[in-house]
């Protein structure tokens, strides 16, 4: 995050960006949630930080910085926790809930058109694309990470019926009527597939949006694992059969 | 009697027993302690009187009751796992809205008392 805050613009009105609560669920996130959410709160007055039950000062740090902090006792999982801060960001009265990552690989400039067309009302649910985005080229996505994402889209396309561009990109917008009905059942990575399915049976018109994302040694290291996809689909399908 | 059959015999009667005064303490379901109580009198019976397991085994056309005992170990174990998989999945979930509430009560922020809200209800997460 070497951009200045304060440079970063946002095609959104004041009003709307005041209605928007940027949720980053977070997990031992202490060395990078600092940065991260002061700029997205140099946009974004609302940043909602839910803790995951980290071992480190990420808790400590989200009570510094952030607008609202919220911290599980114990570790559930980054579904549980996006699906703790968009009921939060809801009641408190949220009128469009981004989620964002924790980890720097998102650009803050990216919520602004992420929002964008829910409040035109083009869509109730936008989901970011890194494969859409203009320049052509994630910089620095490694091969194996295309692979894997590839291999995604293809699984989403075929499980849930839904074609994606990007089907596991944690940058996404809902409406207020949208995050209202979700209910994330999936605990831990595999929300991620869970979401797609509710895209489809909630009937809510949505739509891909392009976004870049950052990758560095940071965000690699606290991304998962190709080898872990294998687990993650497991749990996917087993949560499909036996909710 | 083999010892391994008193053995085995004094323990399921010992269940059984325990199954009967769990149905009349009210300390599980009716359903439960009929269900528990009815497997510690077969398997009672059946380690007492082996042969009635070939007896029953040749009723479905298997030769040794031993066989018999092993087709219906390889049906019901894996619906018994299945079973309490669905049980700890629940029960998961039942333990993330809880870790939920309190993350949410617990909130720091500007106006966060959400569970003074109306909106609080956790229906929707299939509790029971």
């Amino acid at each position: 995050m070497s951009d200045n805050p304060s440079q970063l613009a946002s095609p959104l009105p004041d009003e709307v960006r005041a209605a928007v609560f940027v949720v980053i669920p977070a997990y031992n996130e202490g060395p990078c949630l600092a940065s991260v959410v002061e700029h997205v709160r140099a946009q974004y007055p609302n940043v909602v930080v839910v803790d995951d039950g980290s071992s480190d000062d990420t808790l400590a740090v989200a009570k510094r910085s952030a607008t609202y902090a919220l911290g599980h006792i114990i570790n559930r999982g980054q579904g549980a926790a996006l699906q703790t801060g968009i009921e939060f960001a809801v009641r408190q009265g949220a009128r469009y809930i981004v989620t964002f990552d924790a980890d720097g690989q998102h650009r803050v400039e990216d919520i602004g058109v992420i929002v964008d067309p829910i409040r035109r009302g083009a869509c109730d649910i936008t989901l970011g694309s890194r494969f859409l985005d203009p320049s052509g080229e994630c910089a620095n996505m490694p091969a194996v990470r295309r692979f894997t994402l590839r291999l995604g889209v293809l699984f989403t396309r075929l499980v849930s019926r839904v074609k994606l561009t990007d089907a596991h990109n944690g940058l996404r917008g809902f409406s207020r009527a949208a995050a209202e009905k979700i209910d994330i059942s999936l605990d831990r990575m595999a929300h991620a597939s869970e979401l797609i399915d509710f895209v489809r049976h909630s009937g809510l018109p949505y739509r891909e949006v392009p976004v870049q994302v950052r990758y560095t040694d940071y965000s690699l290291a606290k991304g998962q694992s190709s080898r872990n996809a294998l687990r993650i689909v497991l749990h996917y399908l087993v949560g499909r059969v036996m909710p | 009697m083999s010892p391994f059959q008193i053995l085995v015999v004094t323990l399921s009667g010992c269940l059984f027993t325990g199954s009967l005064i769990a149905f009349a303490k009210g300390w599980a379901s009716r359903r439960e302690c009929l269900v528990w109580a009815t497997i510690w009198l077969t398997a009672g019976i059946f380690v007492m009187w082996p042969e009635l397991t070939t007896v029953i085994a040749k009723r479905f056309g298997i030769q040794r009751g031993a066989d018999l005992i092993l087709y219906c170990a390889v049906i019901t174990m894996p619906i018994g796992f299945l079973m309490i998989y669905a049980r700890l999945r629940a029960l998961r979930r039942e333990l993330t809205v809880l870790v939920r509430r309190l993350a949410i009560a617990d909130a720091t922020g500007p106006g966060a008392s959400p569970l003074a809200t109306p909106s609080e209800d956790n229906s929707a997460h299939g509790t029971e």
